[in-house]
């Protein structure tokens, strides 16, 4: 997999315990499309706190043009912001 | 001699066990290991690289630098324009001191897992007493290596760790091989490890001293270690003896965590990208040091007794000026009317670069005699509450005095950042 880490928009459901899980997210992609994924399935959830700073790396599967792919999504906590990671 | 009887029976028998944790390069690795974390590919550490200045204006000074930068013999505190010429391809990048802190409060709440006892030293040392906890944890140096990995793991960047029986010893061990290394330095092993070490690695020791020291013949901290107090005395009085006994090792201060050293006094200074030339300008300034330290002063609860006006002209010739009050104030207005006398009384017209203003003499703010020739104190005092409240509800730059619009000078001055606190090196251990 290869490294993006591109802001994306999305949309996810909180836990009571306040974990998300992302549904589905709107990406911009090369020829200013949008391109928006639904992610199929939840694989793995891990924290990282590097130098301090707090994400949560989801991996999924979903949808892209017909084929079945992996990628990973970060969630900065303290900005709320979401990034496809790596795909 | 009996010191030296006391001092080992003390350490036998209470088997004190001290780490210092030091991050490698800290500002460096950590904007190396933030940019890592947003996506970068590109490792800081691994190239030429430095934290410094502002790359836009093309000023500053090198404020960390990476290993493979050490090899281009770049110094910390050399000019960027220095750090260029013996490297062009240096990669600089400006300090982001939010960033630090950040890191800085992670690194302090993964160490205290390993013990209730933490003193943060600066931003990117701590002290920690390990003592009795080898029935929790075990062997103390397994105890580091395990520390210094999970601060790797978790936080993604490196730590040296010093293993002794006191802080002083720990802190010199901390520093003996980088990167990423734990090291111990007990007393038993002081002559090995410590001794032949060159006289300004010592802690305590810096140019000044020395150069006194080389002058006489006392090159190695072992030269030193072997001198007697009576001797050291002579030039460097009571230092000697303090530089003496570190250089034997010995250190009693205990790891502390920081609300207890009490409070001497307070300054702000600033270095200027320009030349101060006129009087106008320099009172400009000053009224923004005093604001910045007389809003801290009163935060604290104290009035100051004392004031002191200091300044470097362009050469960087130093000097400064003072004046006892006979009423001790922390009111912003009366402080700045004092300090520009200081300043008229201190300047010769030469250009300046840095102006700098402190306080001490410090005494409590609850009781507070004014004295028969003092007017609208009452008022005064209000006022600068009340401004101090608006700035701590919407922000310093919410309120501010009229003569600096357009002035082209920032109307709170001095600081690293200048809203919330950041903990700054002490020479005290």
């Amino acid at each position: 997999m290869k490294i993006y880490m591109k802001p994306i928009e999305l949309i996810a459901w909180f836990t009571k315990e306040g974990i998300p899980h992302p549904i589905k997210y709107k990406i911009q992609t090369e020829d200013n499309s949008q391109k928006v994924v639904k992610i199929l399935r939840l694989l793995a959830r891990t924290e990282e706190k590097i130098a301090g700073n707090r994400m949560y790396i989801f991996k999924c599967e979903g949808n892209i043009n017909g084929i079945l792919k992996i990628f990973e999504l970060k969630y900065e906590l303290n900005t709320c912001k979401w990034y496809l990671y790596k795909i | 001699m009996f010191e030296r009887l006391e001092m080992f029976l003390i350490n036998k028998y209470t088997k004190h066990l001290i780490f210092h944790i030091d991050v490698n390069s800290a500002y460096l690795s950590w904007e190396a290991a933030s940019r890592l974390q947003q996506g970068d590919s590109l490792d800081l550490r691994t190239i030429p690289s430095a934290v410094g200045g502002d790359p836009e204006t093309r000023h500053g000074i090198i404020l960390a630098k990476s290993i493979p930068a050490k090899k281009f013999k770049i110094q910390t505190g050399e000019t960027l324009f220095s750090a260029r010429t013996k490297c062009p391809d240096l990669v600089i990048v400006s300090p982001n001191y939010p960033l630090y802190r950040q890191c800085s409060t992670a690194l302090k709440e993964l160490v205290q897992n390993y013990s209730p006892l933490i003193q943060q030293y600066s931003v990117d040392e701590f002290f920690l007493d390990f003592t009795g906890m080898n029935n929790l944890f075990g062997n103390p140096v397994d105890t580091a290596l395990k520390i210094k990995e999970h601060v790797k793991n978790e936080l993604g960047f490196t730590v040296n760790i010093g293993i002794s029986t006191n802080k002083l010893l720990a802190k010199m061990g901390s520093e003996l091989q980088k990167p990423d290394r734990v090291h111990t330095l007990f007393p038993e092993e002081i002559s090995k490890k410590m001794w032949p070490l060159p006289i300004d690695e010592l802690f305590g020791v810096g140019r000044a001293t020395s150069q006194k020291l080389r002058d006489r013949g006392i090159k190695t901290i072992g030269d030193l270690a072997a001198q007697t107090p009576a001797y050291l005395e002579r030039f460097l009085k009571s230092y000697g003896t303090l530089i003496w006994n570190y250089a034997n090792g010995r250190d009693i201060s205990p790891v502390r965590n920081n609300k207890t050293i009490p409070v001497k006094g307070m300054g702000n200074s600033t270095t200027l990208s320009f030349d101060v030339t006129n009087q106008e300008t320099a009172y400009l300034i000053l009224l923004s040091l005093t604001e910045t330290v007389t809003t801290r002063l009163r935060d604290a609860g104290f009035c100051a007794g004392l004031i002191s006006v200091s300044l470097k002209t362009n050469g960087f010739v130093f000097c400064s000026h003072q004046k006892k009050l006979y009423s001790p104030t922390d009111c912003t207005s009366a402080i700045h009317e004092i300090a520009c006398t200081l300043f008229d009384q201190l300047w010769q017209g030469e250009p300046l670069r840095h102006l700098g203003i402190r306080l001490s003499e410090l005494c409590l703010n609850n009781f507070y005699q004014p004295s028969l020739f003092e007017e609208k104190l009452e008022k005064q005092r209000l006022l600068d509450k009340t401004i101090d409240t608006i700035r701590s509800k919407y922000g310093s730059k919410a309120v501010f005095r009229s003569s600096f619009l357009h002035s082209g000078l920032s109307p709170i001055m001095g600081g690293v950042i200048e809203s919330e606190e950041y903990p700054m090196m002490s020479s005290l251990l």
